[in-house]
């Protein structure tokens, strides 16, 4: 019965239907935008009332926020945190500095293409994105989920090899724990 | 105030011949240079003769068209309320000057970031290398002679769409009958 392809649809379906309604952000901000969670957090803007909440380990969470610029040495620390979050997993880019570098296009110690170094499964633009910006970042989000969309984590999975390679071109002397999925 | 500065003045170059001291800042500031072998008498002397108890700052102004480094030392009296500034050069290729963290404890800090950020080397600081920067491989960052952009390019990914980033200081200037200052001209790209 489980290896009905119809019936699968269905549990996709309800999985990813209860996913999109409890979305636990992880706690940690790399960058300056983390200033703009608070607002989003609280009652101003209130993302609870979409499922949107902090969480406080990587082994709890579903989304890693990257907010803001990524230097090279926080890299090692987003990689070994993104490695340690459990299934489901989605990472959101956020702020223009993780799209194309912003404003530190030039500087010598952050990266400016996040997508090269993790899967990535939005961006949010802007710098800094408005909670208004960041709320709707989080509702794409969980019409991805919905759509059964935001598949980062296999992505990431099955181009390992890629994105560790990437990875090691930034960060030379690597003595980061393999996490066995 | 003014007679306090004077004061200071004084019994600097009295104990101090290289000093040479600039006093046309605003009201509670001073500035002396001198060689860098005079450093660390002088920083013990305002330390402890003049109640300059206080390490504000420790900083470095690279002069490339001089080939010099100028560390900068900031001290601060509670007392007087004076702050000044102890500036010293080193040659840009070999600079090497004394581990000075027995005076302030928390020199030690500077003088790692010195030394990772703009290559001024402290004979007898014991410190571990690396400071803020992991792995780093390039020249000391902070020098005006490391091209930020060129290392970023050979570096990272760089996403296209921004190459075509043109100036249009100059379009908008003559759109609206603007006249751009000489200046400002020598800045755009």
């Amino acid at each position: 019965m489980m290896n009905d392809k119809n019936s699968q649809k269905i549990v996709d379906i309800i999985q990813n239907w209860a996913r999109k309604h409890s979305i636990w952000v992880l706690a940690y901000g790399t960058g300056c935008g983390a200033i703009e969670i608070p607002p989003t957090m609280t009652s101003r803007y209130d993302a609870e009332r979409l499922g949107v909440r902090g969480a406080a380990t990587p082994r709890q969470a579903d989304v890693l926020l990257i907010t803001g610029y990524l230097t090279v040495k926080t890299m090692k620390r987003v990689i070994r945190v993104y490695e340690q979050m459990q299934d489901p997993k989605y990472v959101i880019g956020f702020g223009s500095c993780t799209i194309n570098g912003g404003m530190y296009y030039d500087s010598y110690n952050t990266i400016k293409v996040l997508d090269k170094y993790l899967p990535v499964d939005v961006y949010i633009n802007g710098c800094m994105p408005r909670p208004e910006a960041v709320l709707s970042g989080f509702a794409q989000l969980q019409k991805r989920i919905a759509e059964g969309r935001a598949n980062g984590a296999q992505q990431y999975k099955d181009n390992l090899e890629w994105y560790r390679a990437n990875q090691k071109k930034i960060i030379p002397n690597w003595i980061m724990p393999d996490y066995n999925w | 105030m003014k007679e306090l500065k004077e004061s200071i003045i004084k019994r600097i170059k009295a104990n101090f011949a290289d000093a040479v001291e600039r006093n046309d800042f605003k009201d509670n500031r001073l500035d002396f240079s001198v060689k860098k072998e005079t450093i660390p008498a002088i920083l013990f002397y305002l330390k402890d003769e003049m109640g300059f108890v206080h390490l504000s700052d420790v900083n470095c102004v690279d002069w490339l068209e001089d080939g010099e480094l100028e560390v900068v030392f900031i001290v601060w009296s509670p007392a007087d309320k004076i702050k000044v500034f102890v500036r010293t050069r080193l040659d840009r290729d070999n600079a090497v000057m004394d581990n000075l963290d027995m005076i302030w404890r928390q020199m030690n800090t500077y003088e790692r970031e010195l030394r990772e950020m703009f290559g001024v080397q402290f004979t007898g600081l014991e410190a571990p290398e690396e400071f803020i920067l992991e792995d780093w491989q390039g020249p000391p960052p902070f020098r005006r002679d490391f091209d930020s952009a060129a290392y970023a390019e050979k570096t990272f990914w760089h996403r296209p769409g921004r190459e075509d980033a043109q100036d249009v200081r100059e379009s908008i200037a003559d759109r609206d009958g603007e006249e751009i200052p000489d200046f400002a001209k020598k800045y755009s790209r």
